[in-house]
């Protein structure tokens, strides 16, 4: 195609949605629906998704040491903890912090642990593994240690952690799929509607000798440019939106919260999130025309 | 340029539009293509465009033969000819100018091209002061110009008009008529289907009459009713 010849059809695209505004608002007000609620299903998502991978971060097995064990078993059991190659990280927490613990937790009703010193506690490790699915065959190594009195960890959460991720990734893609099949529908109907009332232009057209494609591409243009627009207007929106959020709750009393660590900054993701709405926005538009005008060509 | 070899038409609902028609049609010719309403003649226009698929035979048209053409060739034959329509055929949303630059356009001409020849065509058909006017502001005289500006403004070697007079009345007509009579002496073959009778008496021209999808005369300069 020549650039002159681009330069009409784009003049073209554009005069149709000026002078069927009522019709390319329909369109656009539609393409923005189906891009917000797409990304927000996409924040939400991905903040899970990042939630989730704190949370694996959090220690996810607890080894107490039996109350009178003595410094040679301590260090045995720290020196096993140390040399498997599952675990990521750990801490001790001596019987003084323990007990110093204690107190915060008791707060007001302290005065029970009058008379009672820090050997009451016992030492604890807490372990953080690599990969959280590997805890009960880690328990089980540990637990052939002498001196060990209990082993907590919580399998449970960490397996619902693993399925809700696959969960949340699975639906995600199917509702997104669907969301994507009925923008495109709306608008390919819109956009018929617009091709039907100008098909006996289109046949003029054709009676002159203009090629298939010459007519589609004002169409396609337009759609093309509605996408567009929209998805601006969409980004505009759910970033205002998100940024509201964002700082209500992350300085608000969640950001305190042992599981919850806040939302990603618009900033990180803001970028792709535009981008991903610019693509579908234009994929959507630019089908929406082409399957709109599929019955109209044949004169 | 035109050659209908035993082309047939039949419609499906049994109805014989042409039978058997055979002409050939030369260089810078002018030929009336006439008869009664039913006759065939449109079917005849129609199936020289590829608007109908004839049933039978063989049409060749501007070394296109017609009859075995793909789709997507189609607006390549229709362009390697210029088309006037009894309903002028206008877009309406587009001035005068962009009527018939439009056909420049499909063709990909240079803009440099368009602005050269679009005002010449209108000056040929005397429309250079109406250019900037939409369709619904002319008169049908005047649409009628305009479709023929656009119908030339590629200079075809072949013009084809589908009952170009039929609805305006009978000075437009004629003036409509000297139009195309000069347009075919710039060298222009011009195809006239018709079925009025004064517009084909006052010129004297080549005349092919159908009845019932039968051609039983191909008379040169001829009037409307065979008076030889």
């Amino acid at each position: 195609m020549k650039l002159s010849t681009f330069r009409l059809m784009l003049k073209e695209g554009i005069i149709n949605i000026y002078k069927n505004k009522l019709m390319s608002l329909a369109s656009m007000t539609m393409v923005i629906a189906s891009l917000i609620i797409l990304g927000l299903f996409l924040l939400f998502a991905l903040n899970l998704i990042v939630n989730i991978e704190e949370i694996k971060k959090q220690p996810e097995v607890t080894i107490y040491c039996d109350h009178e064990l003595d410094e040679e078993g301590i260090l045995n059991i720290e020196r096993a903890i140390k040399e498997d190659e599952r675990v990521r990280e750990y801490t001790v927490k001596t019987k003084q912090e323990a007990f110093e613990f204690m107190k915060d937790i008791l707060e007001e009703n302290k005065d029970v642990l009058e008379g009672y010193s820090e050997e009451i506690m016992m030492v604890s490790f807490e372990v953080s593994l690599y990969n959280p699915e590997n805890s009960p065959a880690f328990v089980e190594t540990m637990e052939s240690i002498e001196g060990i009195w209990r082993i907590k960890y919580s399998q449970e959460v960490v397996e619902f952690i693993t399925r809700l991720v696959y969960w949340v990734n699975l639906i995600s893609i199917f509702i997104v799929a669907i969301l994507l099949v009925i923008s495109v529908f709306i608008i390919s109907n819109t956009i018929k509607l617009t091709v039907f009332a100008r098909r006996k232009e289109v046949g003029i057209m054709k009676y002159v000798g203009a090629t298939d494609w010459f007519i589609r591409w004002p169409f396609i243009i337009e759609g093309i440019v509605i996408g567009i627009l929209g998805s601006i207007i969409s980004y505009i929106l759910t970033s205002y939106g998100y940024n509201v959020l964002e700082s209500a709750v992350n300085s608000g009393e969640f950001k305190s919260s042992l599981i919850f660590t806040g939302m990603v900054k618009l900033d990180i993701i803001g970028s792709q999130l535009f981008i991903i709405y610019a693509i579908i926005g234009t994929i959507m538009g630019a089908v929406g025309s082409i399957v709109s005008l599929r019955k109209h060509l044949k004169v | 340029m035109i050659e209908f070899k035993n082309v047939s038409k039949h419609y499906e609902n049994g109805t014989i539009a042409l039978r058997d028609a055979t002409f050939k049609v030369e260089k810078g010719e002018f030929v009336f293509i006439i008869g009664p309403s039913g006759s065939g003649k449109s079917t005849l226009v129609k199936a020289m465009m590829k608007e109908e698929n004839a049933t039978n035979g063989d049409i060749y048209v501007n070394d296109y033969k017609v009859t075995d053409l793909d789709r997507r060739q189609i607006p390549y034959l229709r362009r390697s000819f210029g088309v006037v329509f009894q309903d002028f055929r206008l877009l309406p949303n587009k001035t005068v100018y962009d009527n018939v630059a439009f056909a420049m356009q499909i063709v990909e001409a240079m803009p440099k091209e368009i602005r050269r020849q679009v005002p010449m065509a209108l000056a040929l058909v005397d429309l250079s002061k109406k250019a900037k006017a939409y369709p619904h502001q002319l008169s049908g005289g005047e649409q009628q110009r305009v479709a023929m500006a656009r119908a030339i403004v590629n200079s075809p070697c072949l013009l084809i008009a589908d009952e170009p007079t039929g609805n305006l009345d009978p000075d437009t007509s004629l003036e409509i008529m000297k139009l195309l009579d000069e347009i075919n002496q710039r060298g222009t073959t011009v195809v006239v289907a018709t079925h009025e009778k004064h517009i084909v008496d006052s010129m004297k021209k080549r005349v092919i009459e159908l009845e019932k999808g039968v051609i039983i005369r191909d008379q040169k300069k001829g009037f409307y009713k065979n008076e030889a």
